[in-house]
């Protein structure tokens, strides 16, 4: 197995390791599926495109401004929309996510048009590919991806671990029901679960189409993630970065070795796999199935 | 004569608009007292601790009549965080603590804004000390610890909340008898040294009318039976039904002993 | 008449004579469609004529038994498939094809079914989506190995020197077909079977504890509704002449999770009117779109996506009971408006 192989799956599953964090944050504090993640992933490398417009001279700006809009996304769509379904039955909240995910690919079309766009071209920035080892190439934007993807799952687990609202947004989803009764606003952790969701989604987008651009069928990224964050447990972070590597792995190995097509096939085998031996992941905690 | 802190007259709740568990409850608690509410299961009493603190929607339940009252304000039917924040705390008999954070973490949860960060120091601390085998046992689970540490670990997440009303549902519930009684007897102090006041469901009588200045008896949706714990420890009904003191004689259920007359409805 | 028993009468379907003869004007508006109407309707008809198969094959699933698949797609491309691999490699005849796809439809139902006996909900939903993007896949490699980049072409079903090409024929065969299908649902609905899927879908445990074989009736349940779905895509693949992988992805299967819920759940009447709303939203969305500015007016079919979003949503949101459900909330009202009025009416 060459080198390059192994850096080939630490970008794949940096990718997939922080597309995973936006569905485990939600489903972890609210047990809803968010499948509409996908979509809001690239609505957020959209809101580059649109901020990129105007700030292309201020590449920092345009950024944290598209970032800080995806993170205000999150919050309108559980506001206006999810909220209605806290407390209803799971199937129905994801459902909903579905026409939402639905509605959302529509949309930014209507909005951006269904042609491609290069936000890193309109920063006036190149992507080179740095040889970081002999033998080992990868793009400057993956390199940055792997150290975002870092960055943001050491803020996060601090972030749940170290901080009061983190032990709360922990506790809410543990017992919704305990967690009213101490004072805890379900309706504002969920709300902020998914803002922050969104959030790590955009920064995502909004890397990936540095790396390669962004048009309307990004979306399907965020549902191939989907496997990584089931196999590690849809509860738990440090699954979600396990899932991750193995789905990552299982499908550049394929890709290299077996077919190239499979590349979008793979990750749904794993799942199949998983889901018959161990439904609820490596670290995902078991009562979450009888819930269901 | 002072005003009771909690108020409950005629209350009637019905689950899915149908089946009717309380059938016109009536009880007062006065602030500062113990008052246990006992009966056997069925008898309606985890439904009267979900009326009061507002998680009465479980279950598709409601308030169709009557009033509660609290420090004079009704709050029939209002969502669980108002009651909260008015200082009504709920210790539930089921899923009391969150079983992934450590004790430590179960006591910083609590988001009640009656408590300054003062406050909120003073009564973690005073947790402690009621109850200092929790001291040792911060940075454990909660999940992993025993029926009578998480008992514990669930008053003391209420106190830190600042009740003013503490509602306890069920504190015996598989517990040895000797932790009943030590469990009883911190909540006893709990009360006198904060000033708080107590409603305590109970299946475990002997407990409940140990520690309790006043008790009501449930049976089948209705109060058969009230009176202070002294009287009521004393009645021989009690001692029979519910204390396992039979003489022998015909054990009698509570139809005969109602408090209201033959106005009732034909059938309990 | 006078033979049967009061409770026979009752739930027999066609017991009254209203009944009867709402269902004989029924029959002859069915009969006349084809013939009055301009052929793009009748196009339109044929297509929720399919839709219907699909839907009902659905409705059984979810709606009856409470299984809930993200596999219809998957389902009907199979079914499409057979009828384009068999016909390009063997030059089968359609009552080789037709049954084939069905016998597919059989196993597949039994593959996608077998998760469902450890899971529940969510993560069985997910596991029919799992298996569905294989589906997909194992499509896709066909094409790739045939190099078939822009699918198959599969010529209309024939016996002999009669080929079915008109729009007319067509209409009644897939009517025959939709009306089976009708018929298979409606009898389940009422068997045996019936009554043990109503039984897993309300409570599994309990049904398993009162003796119902949850195992059996389960794997029955895919194994029919999937069936049924892969004969509705063979049969799309004559229709259409054209059977191409890039027609079955999720959105398809959305689409009919989408006629069951807007037509109202659990309901055969609920299947029928979710199949047409679902099949003739697109086109009354493109008449509105030739009214708006030129710019949106190009983007039809991402007008469509969002607006069917929209719609699914507001449906979810405020009436979870579909169609159906509004319905009855109309007929409702209209039922205590009339009878305010007739007692205000009252000297």
């Amino acid at each position: 197995m060459s080198l390059q192989l192994v850096a080939n799956v630490v970008v794949l599953a940096a990718i997939y390791a922080l597309v995973s964090t936006g569905y485990v944050l939600i489903y972890r504090v609210s047990r809803v599926l968010n499948l509409a993640h996908g979509e809001l992933m690239m609505i957020g490398a959209y809101l580059l495109v649109s901020t990129a417009g105007v700030f292309s001279n201020e590449p920092v700006i345009a950024i944290l401004l598209a970032a800080v809009s995806g993170l205000i996304m999150g919050i309108v769509v559980y506001a206006v929309l999810m909220r209605w379904l806290t407390g209803e039955a799971v199937l129905a909240a994801v459902l909903i996510t579905i026409a939402l995910g639905i509605l959302l690919r529509g949309l930014s079309i209507l909005v951006w048009t269904s042609q491609q766009f290069y936000p890193a071209a309109m920063f006036g920035w190149k992507n080179p590919s740095l040889t970081i080892l002999p033998g080992v190439q990868i793009s400057a934007a993956s390199v940055a991806m792997v150290c975002l993807t870092i960055l943001v799952y050491v803020g996060l687990f601090a972030f749940l671990q170290f901080t009061r609202w983190g032990i709360r947004m922990r506790a809410a989803g543990q017992n919704p029901l305990l967690a009213e009764q101490r004072g805890i606003r379900l309706h504002g952790v969920y709300a902020f679960a998914w803002g922050l969701s969104t959030f790590t989604a955009s920064l995502a987008g909004m890397l990936l189409s540095l790396d390669s651009g962004v048009e309307y069928t990004m979306a399907t990224i965020g549902l191939k993630a989907f496997p990584a964050a089931l196999v590690g447990g849809l509860d738990s972070l440090l699954g979600a970065v396990i899932g991750s590597v193995i789905v990552a792995a299982a499908e550049m190995i394929a890709i290299q070795y077996v077919n190239p097509l499979l590349s979008d096939v793979v990750p749904f085998v794993v799942l199949l796999i998983v889901l018959a031996i161990r439904p609820w992941g490596l670290f995902g905690s078991r009562e979450q199935l009888d819930r269901v | 004569m002072s005003e009771p802190l909690l108020a409950i007259d005629d209350l009637e709740v019905a689950y899915h608009r149908a089946a009717v568990a309380l059938h016109g409850v009536t009880l007062r608690v006065m602030p500062q007292t113990i008052v246990a509410l006992v009966g056997n299961n069925g008898a309606g009493k985890t439904t009267t601790m979900r009326a009061i603190s507002g998680f009465i929607g479980l279950d598709d339940a409601r308030v169709t009549a009557g009033q509660i009252r609290f420090a004079g304000q009704r709050i029939e039917n209002q969502p669980p965080h108002a009651n909260t924040a008015r200082g009504i705390v709920l210790v539930p008999e089921r899923d009391k603590v969150f079983p992934n954070l450590t004790v430590t973490e179960n006591l910083a949860v609590a988001a009640s804004r009656r408590a300054t960060a003062t406050e909120r120091r003073h009564l973690e601390d005073l947790v402690f000390q009621f109850f200092p085998a929790l001291a040792a046992l911060r940075r454990r689970l909660a999940g992993l610890l025993s029926g009578g540490e998480r008992q514990m670990l669930a008053f003391g997440s209420a106190v830190v909340c600042k009740p003013e009303l503490l509602l306890v549902d069920e504190l015996s519930l598989g517990l040895a008898p000797v932790l009943v009684e030590d469990l009883a007897r911190r909540l006893s102090d709990i009360r006198k040294e904060l000033g708080i006041t107590v409603l305590l469901v109970e299946q475990n009588v002997g407990a409940a009318l140990a520690i309790a200045d006043y008790g009501y008896v449930l049976e089948n949706g209705r109060v058969v039976l009230e009176g202070s714990a002294a009287d009521l420890r004393g009645r021989r009904e009690i001692q029979q039904s519910y204390l396992g003191q039979a003489s022998g004689e015909e054990r009698r259920s509570y139809r005969a002993l109602r408090r209201t007359p033959a106005t009732e409805r034909p059938h309990g | 008449m006078s033979d049967q028993t009061a409770t026979a009468r009752d739930i027999a379907l066609l017991g009254t004579l209203a009944r009867r003869i709402r269902f004989a004007v029924a029959l002859a508006l069915l009969v006349i469609l084809p013939f009055a109407v301009k052929p793009f309707l009748l196009d339109l008809a044929n297509q929720v004529l399919l839709a219907v198969i699909g839907a009902l094959a659905l409705m059984l699933l979810t709606g009856f038994a409470g299984l809930i698949s993200l596999g219809t797609a998957g389902l009907l491309g199979a079914g499409a498939y057979t009828v384009g691999a068999m016909v390009r490699e063997f030059s089968a005849p359609f009552w080789v094809t037709l049954p084939a796809a069905a016998v597919l439809g059989a196993l597949l139902g039994l593959i996608f079914g077998l998760p469902s006996l450890r899971l529940r909900g969510l993560y069985l939903a997910i596991s029919t989506l799992g298996l569905h993007f294989i589906v997909i896949y194992l499509g896709g490699e066909y094409e790739a190995r045939e190099a078939l980049s822009t699918g198959v072409i599969i010529d209309s079903p024939s016996i002999g020197s009669f080929s079915l090409t008109s729009a007319v024929g067509w209409y009644f065969v897939l009517l025959g077909f939709a009306a089976l299908s009708l018929w298979i649902s409606v009898n389940l609905q009422r068997s045996r079977t019936g009554r043990a899927w109503r039984a897993l879908r309300d409570r599994d445990v309990v049904a398993g504890a009162l003796g119902i074989d949850v195992q059996r009736f389960k794997l029955l349940a895919f194994m029919v509704s999937s069936t049924m779905t892969a004969v509705a895509g063979a049969l799309f693949a004559y229709y259409r002449n054209f059977v191409s992988i890039d027609a079955f992805s999720l959105y398809l299967t959305v689409q009919y999770v989408a006629m069951i819920i807007i037509g109202g759940m659990g309901s055969i009447a609920g299947a029928l009117l979710g199949s047409a709303f679902v099949i003739l939203f697109p086109y009354a969305i493109e008449t509105v779109a030739a009214l708006l500015p030129a710019r949106f007016a190009n983007m039809v079919f991402a007008l469509n996506y969002a607006s069917f979003g929209v719609v699914m949503i507001l449906f979810l949101l405020l009436e979870p009971a579909g169609l159906m459900g509004i319905g009855q909330r109309i007929r409702n009202s209209v039922g205590t408006w009339r009878s305010r009025r007739s007692v205000t009416e009252r000297p």
